[in-house]
């Protein structure tokens, strides 16, 4: 990998790099997911309860990620907003299956659309309704109902249903990411 | 590492240091580049190192500064630039006490120390376990016993190092990986062997026999690292130091290291050897054979580490080290100049007396070539030679005076200044010589500290001198010519002189009034105070003021002072009510060590009986028990070593009551005891009042109960007393592992030894400067008189040491000195009896076959006296 970052870097063809933001409760799949966008020689076997937060780096077909998974522990989640400025899209994960707490995670999200960092930014949020393997889980319809997800005027957003162990429904979210981010720029 | 400026280099403005200016709000400005991207490595690692200086200079970051800089430094993840990321590992550990949150990197941490890129590793593992506290280690257990045992050394031995630090506040955690350690221990890389070794030894040091254990079962297989073998005998010559016996296995592994092939393990083992405790002649020879072959060693290290040995022990294994004489003799004349001064004054301490003046006349050929570390080396060996052959002070005293002629710095003029009052101490004809070369030294002393030391001498024994005037020049000097410090040590001393001397007095007042003009507060209050005592002419007003000092500890006056101006109250002030000050250590200089080594902690025996004093009034039960008067010095065991409950207990004297404190192990760790408390049962009539429980006492967990009791009122005489002890509690059983207790527990009681309170309970050590000043104050209305026969005793030091003991009073005078080739003596003892009376000692010894002992005790008070007079007899 090393000599085509080079040879890519010298014939100017380097990737436009992307910071985002991987958000969502303890459990909901955020790190399963980033994961799983990574090329497969660089994808870790287990997967481990997130402490604080990690680096993660992946590519689409003309970007280059650079994400930070956050935790998404109680003690942690007043920490995501260290992050927010730099942030330039919001991956917001679901746990499809956990009813008990969508209004926790609705309650998470309100917070962050009204934290002085994202307010009044056109960031493009992209949210994943995942574990939709599991046969508790409700629909993303359902999931984006549950959300007030309608209510989101001033951000472009987005939600698929997937399966992060499988890898099912992460595609599309990224090429709409993508899509997203390249029409800011132009 | 950063040089150290000299001031050459402040001198040049400092151009070599390119972070002399750097300002904290400049450079926390600068760290918002962390939060740009792209991240630019170069500039952001420089930022971090100005960070990092900072912290390192002592500046202090607030900690919300400290935090947005940390947050912004966790960015810097996102490069993989290796110089950048070892920044961040070092700014992480800096940080990790200033910021908060910092476990916001833990799965950064964890992912570079399990991930591809070995060099980021071990770093991120210390980094971890310095951000890691006790609630969150068991998520990176699993990180850690696998770091532990990987194959990279570099990451084991990073593992290894921080478990040892985590072994401080997570023990029970730690402990669970010594099969990792174990297994790491027999690695064939030489650090790692070490490393493990030290943590498996950390983790079982408290278990003797384990410790032997191992001891015997990494021995037997061999090691392979010089390291290790080196730990391995540190921690065999400390279990043998504590056994006292030395017919054991570990000594044998010790002597066997002797022949070890690593220069590095030999030198240990003989170093461990000699320094032994009570070393037979035979079990020293091969040592000292060993360091012998060093001493001709072509690496000057070797022989260095031999020289430096052999002076250590020279007082204490004579013979033995003039074994090397020869060798040693050859070391004078080493290039090194650190080699010869210790080859010298090796010869100084154990060679003749004929010998002296030679190596005296060798080492000051090149006195001036040698820093002030070894300077301090050759006073140490002086003071040695001076308590040997006192026959020799006058020799020494005019080596010790030109020393104190030269330049040095503080350290080693204090070393001259103390090994000349010594000997002036020691011997009373140099008495004259010694202060007027002290004089000499003060009209051009730099140190304050010395310079007061000397004028506080000067008071003391220039009095007591044939010419006393002579030295009122001297003094009067550093009134004219010094700052206040100075000024009012010398005020101090002057009018010493004239509370003693009738003949000085008007010149001496005279002198004084001068002073109350002094600019300085403290310098005008001392000189007026004295000279309104010295003119009223009563001897008990000087002895009281001037000659004798407070003995209350300054700390508690303090407090006492500003209680009462809190709470006012009709009654004036009562000096009896406040805590009395802790003898100092350097008056009880024990005999044989040179003076200059002796430590003062007299700080820590001071604030030792204020944290006493401070938990006690914390207690309810003990309210109006009034000022604490004397806490025993060291606690008692009442139990044996290595038993199911540890329990020491410290003895707390009040006016009229006394606190047994009792501290409590419980290291039986599948119980938990609770409402734990010592009964006791006196013989004499002191009578218990009540019991304060610890409610608690989990495993390995120290906790406190006491016990309160009242003195005797109907036989105030009878304070001696015996105390049968039983401790009486709840044993709740309980899981060993996770810690968890039954809600059921059952009543038990376990005997402890007897306690006993003694006289000395009673008493508080104080010292008179002047016996004689303050004998004559407390005069003779409730003196007593008697005389014993001490059947058992054979020499007068003996019996002196064991007066002394027993009554628990301070030797003055230096009257627990007993001159040699004497069959009379007379040991003056000083000391505070509960409540605040003076209580003083005259024992006139006389030895024939047995001693006999005249005792005549004097206090403001009769019942002081009769205790004693009933304790002796
Ligand atoms: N069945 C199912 N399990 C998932 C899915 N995504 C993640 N998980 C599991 O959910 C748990 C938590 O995942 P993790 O990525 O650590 O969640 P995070 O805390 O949001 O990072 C793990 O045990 C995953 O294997 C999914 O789509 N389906
Ligand atoms: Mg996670």
């Amino acid at each position: 990998m090393g000599l085509l970052d080079r040879l890519s870097g010298l014939l100017g063809l380097k990737k436009k790099e992307v910071h985002v933001l991987c958000l969502g409760l303890d459990n909901s799949g955020k790190t399963t997911i980033i994961n799983k966008l990574k090329p497969s020689n660089a994808q870790s076997q287990d997967v481990v309860p997130t402490i604080g937060f990690s680096i993660e780096k992946f590519r689409s077909s003309s970007l280059s990620f650079t994400v930070f998974d956050m935790s998404g522990q109680g003690r942690y989640r007043n920490l995501w907003e260290h992050y927010y400025k730099e942030g330039q899209a919001i991956i917001f994960v679901i746990d499809s299956s956990d009813r008990l707490r969508m209004v926790v995670a609705k309650e998470e999200l309100d917070t962050l659309l009204n934290h002085p960092d994202i307010k009044h930014r056109r960031i493009p949020i992209l949210f994943f309704a995942n574990k939709m393997d599991l046969r508790d889980a409700v629909t993303s319809v359902k999931v984006s109902q549950l959300l007030c997800l309608e209510n989101i005027k001033d951000k472009p957003w987005h939600i698929c249903a997937s399966d992060a162990i499988k890898g099912e429904g992460l595609q599309e979210g990224v090429d709409w990411l993508q899509d997203q981010i390249q029409a800011v720029k132009t | 590492m950063l040089k150290k400026f000299d001031k050459k280099d402040e001198e040049s403005g400092g151009g070599s240091n390119p972070f002399q200016h750097l300002e904290k709000s400049a450079v926390l400005q600068e760290a918002r580049v962390f939060n740009e991207t792209p991240i630019s490595p170069r500039k952001c690692a420089h930022i971090l190192t100005k960070i990092l200086y900072l912290i390192n200079q002592g500046e202090h970051l607030g900690t919300t500064e400290a935090t947005e800089a940390f947050f912004a430094m966790t960015k810097l993840f996102q490069s993989n630039d290796p110089t950048l990321r070892r920044m961040c590992y070092l700014t992480i550990k800096e940080m990790s006490c200033i910021a908060e949150d910092v476990i916001i990197v833990t799965s950064s941490l964890t992912k570079d120390m399990t991930g591809k890129e070995d060099n980021y590793r071990g770093p991120a593992v210390r980094a971890l376990c310095q951000i890691t506290d006790s609630t969150m280690l068991q998520a990176i257990e699993r990180y850690m016993k696998q770091a532990i045992v990987d194959k990279v050394p570099s990451v084991s031995s990073s593992a290894l190092v921080s478990s040892l630090h985590l072994l401080k506040c997570s023990f029970d955690v730690v402990k669970r990986w010594v099969n990792e350690a174990q297994e790491a221990a027999s690695s064939d890389n030489i650090m790692v062997q070490y490393h493990a070794l030290g943590l498996l030894y950390h983790v079982r040091r408290n278990d003797r026999l384990a410790v032997n254990k191992m001891i015997s079962k990494f021995t037997r297989h061999g090691l392979k690292s010089p390291f290790a073998y080196c730990l391995m005998i540190r921690v065999a010559s400390k279990q043998l130091e504590e056994d006292g016996s030395r017919d054991s296995p570990l000594f044998d592994f010790i002597e066997s290291c002797l022949r070890n092939k690593h220069e590095m393990v030999v030198y240990e083992a003989a170093s461990a050897i000699v320094n032994l405790p009570g070393c037979s002649a035979k079990e020293l020879a091969p040592a000292v054979s060993v360091l012998q072959l060093f001493c001709s060693s072509p690496k000057a290290a070797l022989r260095y580490a031999a020289v430096r040995t052999l002076n250590k022990v020279a007082m204490k294994h004579p013979s033995a080290v003039t074994a090397c004489n020869l060798d040693l003799e050859n070391l004078v004349t080493d290039s090194n100049r650190s080699i010869a001064t210790l080859a010298i004054t090796t010869l100084l301490k154990t060679g003749s007396e004929s010998s002296i003046d030679r190596l005296m006349k060798q080492i000051s050929s090149f006195m001036s070539e040698i820093s002030d570390e070894f300077k301090v080396v050759v006073v140490q060996a002086i003071s040695a030679l001076c308590q040997k052959y006192p026959r020799k002070h006058a020799v020494l005293m005019n080596f010790l005076f030109s020393m104190l002629r030269e330049e040095g710095g503080f350290e080693y003029k204090r070393a001259i200044v103390d090994c000349i009052i010594s000997i002036i101490e020691e011997n009373s004809e140099s008495k004259e010589t010694g202060l007027s070369h002290l004089c000499e030294f003060i009209e051009d002393c730099e140190f304050t500290v010395l310079a007061t030391r000397i004028l506080h001498l000067l008071g003391q024994e220039g009095p007591k001198t044939n010419n006393p005037s002579k030295y009122i020049r001297f003094i009067y000097n550093r009134v004219v010519l010094e700052h206040e410090e100075v000024r009012a040590g010398a005020v101090s001393a002057l009018a010493k002189f004239g509370a003693q001397n009738e003949e000085m007095l008007p010149s001496i007042l005279v002198l004084l009034k001068r002073c109350v003009m002094d600019d300085d507060n403290e310098v005008r209050d001392r000189a007026t105070f004295y000279l309104n005592v010295l003119e009223q002419k009563q001897k008990a007003l000087n002895a009281g003021y001037i000659l004798n000092g407070l003995t209350v500890s300054i700390p508690g006056l303090e407090r006492a002072l500003q209680q009462y101006t809190l709470e006012p109250s009709e009654k004036p002030f009562d000096l009896k009510s406040v805590p009395l000050a802790t003898t100092p250590m350097a008056e009880q200089r024990t005999e044989g060590t040179p003076v200059v080594a002796v430590k003062q902690p007299e700080k820590v025996a001071a604030t030792r009986q204020e944290i006493f004093q401070e938990q006690l009034a914390a207690v309810p039960e003990f309210r109006g028990l009034g000022p604490l008067f004397k806490s025993s010095p060291e606690p008692v065991a009442l139990t044996e070593s290595e038993t199911e409950y540890v329990i020491r207990c410290t003895k707390h004297t009040f006016t009229d009551h006394i606190v047994f404190q009792f501290d409590c192990t419980n290291t039986l760790n599948d119980q938990t005891l609770e409402n734990v408390t010592v009964q006791m049962e006196p013989t004499e009539a002191y009578e218990v009042l009540c019991y304060v429980p610890a409610r608690s006492l989990p495993y390995n967990q120290p906790g406190t109960c006491y016990t309160l009791v009242a003195l005797p009122k109907e036989d105030p005489i009878a304070v001696a007393c015996t105390f049968s002890c039983m401790m009486k509690f709840t044993v709740k059983d309980c899981d060993p592992t996770t810690g968890e207790a039954d809600d059921e527990g059952y009543e038990d009681e376990y005997v402890l030894e007897d306690l006993e309170v003694t006289v000395a309970d009673h008493i508080q050590k104080v010292m008179k400067l002047n016996f004689e000043a303050a004998w004559d104050e407390v005069g003779d209305e409730f003196e007593k008189e008697e005389t014993f026969t001490l059947s058992t005793i054979k020499t007068l030091e003996e019996a002196v040491g064991n007066i002394v003991k027993f009554l628990g009073m301070h030797p003055c005078e230096r009257s627990d000195k007993v001159p040699d080739n004497k069959n009379t003596h007379t040991l003056l003892l000083a000391g505070v009896f509960r409540g605040g009376y003076d209580i003083l000692v005259r024992s006139r010894l006389l030895l024939l076959d047995t001693v006999t002992m005249q005792v005549t005790a004097r206090s403001s008070e009769e019942l002081p006296v009769d205790i004693i007079l009933a304790s002796v007899g």
